[in-house]
């Protein structure tokens, strides 16, 4: 698994259509999909939304991480870096960055390689 | 040695600087935790909880520090974990006897203090700073007071280092420090 992190807008998607091999292959999409899509995809983008999802259906994003990885070990993983702000007013918002950072943590450390991107232009923080 | 670890929330970077201080520290005295989250409904002591236990073998001793760091009386020559600057500021911004307008300066006086007692001193702060929100003038005053204390801090440190999911990304010398301490 390969793990694509960076604020919003920042060429995510394109850098890994333009890195890497199976990243022209399908996308699955975290605000709707369904673990058998993300079995069928090459590229999971916006797995920060599917930790919304899960966080608002009270589920485990940790488990879901790692059914993903199961059922697709070769998965490039993209996900919104959500922590850089004040801590938000609501507990849901709070509960939703507070989920988004751990489980994220846990792929960094599961990832072969992990790639940060900024204004289009990504760094390779962990190398394989 | 004196480190910065900064990073967002939930970035893994309480982890990286606890290993960080261990890493570093020797002997077999205690290092000191110096804890500053003020804690005030059932979150605070959930996050407090979690920390404790995330700390519990690595040989810290707590103390606790909301307001007026300078005053904490702390043993010499160990190593310092200061956890974190960002609830500091908010306790001496916020709280009743706090610094107010003073607190940069009441802050910087008592890392200096703590700088010049310890072997090591690793303090870890937050970045709060893009999001691109407008938010009250207190806020925003917050925001300016964290910010500058950061950067004073940045110029202080040997070692300057943000993790982003558990991963460091040096700002200012890495020592050689390896990537999973």
């Amino acid at each position: 698994m390969i793990l694509v992190i960076g604020g919003a807008f920042q060429g995510k998607l394109e850098y890994v259509r333009k890195t890497f091999a199976a990243g022209t292959g399908a996308v699955a999409e975290g605000e709707s999909c369904t673990l058998e899509e993300i079995r069928e995809a090459a590229v999971l983008n916006h797995f920060h939304l599917l930790v919304k999802r899960l966080v608002e259906k009270g589920e485990d994003p940790h488990e879901m991480a790692r059914k993903m990885l199961e059922v697709n070990p070769e998965l490039i993983v993209i996900s919104n870096e959500l922590g850089y702000g004040v801590v938000p007013v609501t507990p849901f918002d709070r509960a939703y960055r507070e989920a988004a950072g751990r489980v994220c943590c846990e792929l960094a450390a599961r990832a072969a390689e992990v790639h940060r991107v900024v204004c289009g232009l990504g760094q390779i923080i962990k190398a394989g | 040695m004196i480190a910065l670890i900064t990073g967002g929330s939930g970035s893994g970077k309480s982890a990286y600087a606890e290993e960080l201080c261990v890493s570093w520290h020797k002997g077999s005295s205690p290092m000191i935790y110096i804890a500053t989250m003020y804690p005030f409904d059932e979150e605070s002591f959930r996050r407090i909880a979690r920390h404790r236990e995330m700390r519990k073998n690595k040989n810290f001793d707590t103390v606790e520090c909301f307001t007026g760091l300078k005053n904490v009386e702390l043993p010499e020559k160990t190593t310092m974990l200061l956890e974190c600057m960002s609830n500091l500021v908010t306790n001496e911004v916020f709280q009743e006897g706090g610094a107010k307008e003073r607190t940069v300066e009441a802050i910087m006086e008592g890392v200096s203090r703590l700088a010049k007692q310890a072997e090591n001193l690793v303090v870890v702060t937050n970045e709060l700073f893009s999001d691109g929100i407008e938010y009250t003038p207190e806020t925003t005053c917050y925001l300016e007071y964290l910010g500058e204390i950061n950067r004073r801090l940045g110029r202080a440190a040997d070692v300057v280092c943000e993790v982003v999911y558990g991963i460091p990304v040096f700002h200012k010398n890495d020592f050689g420090l390896p990537n999973d301490l």
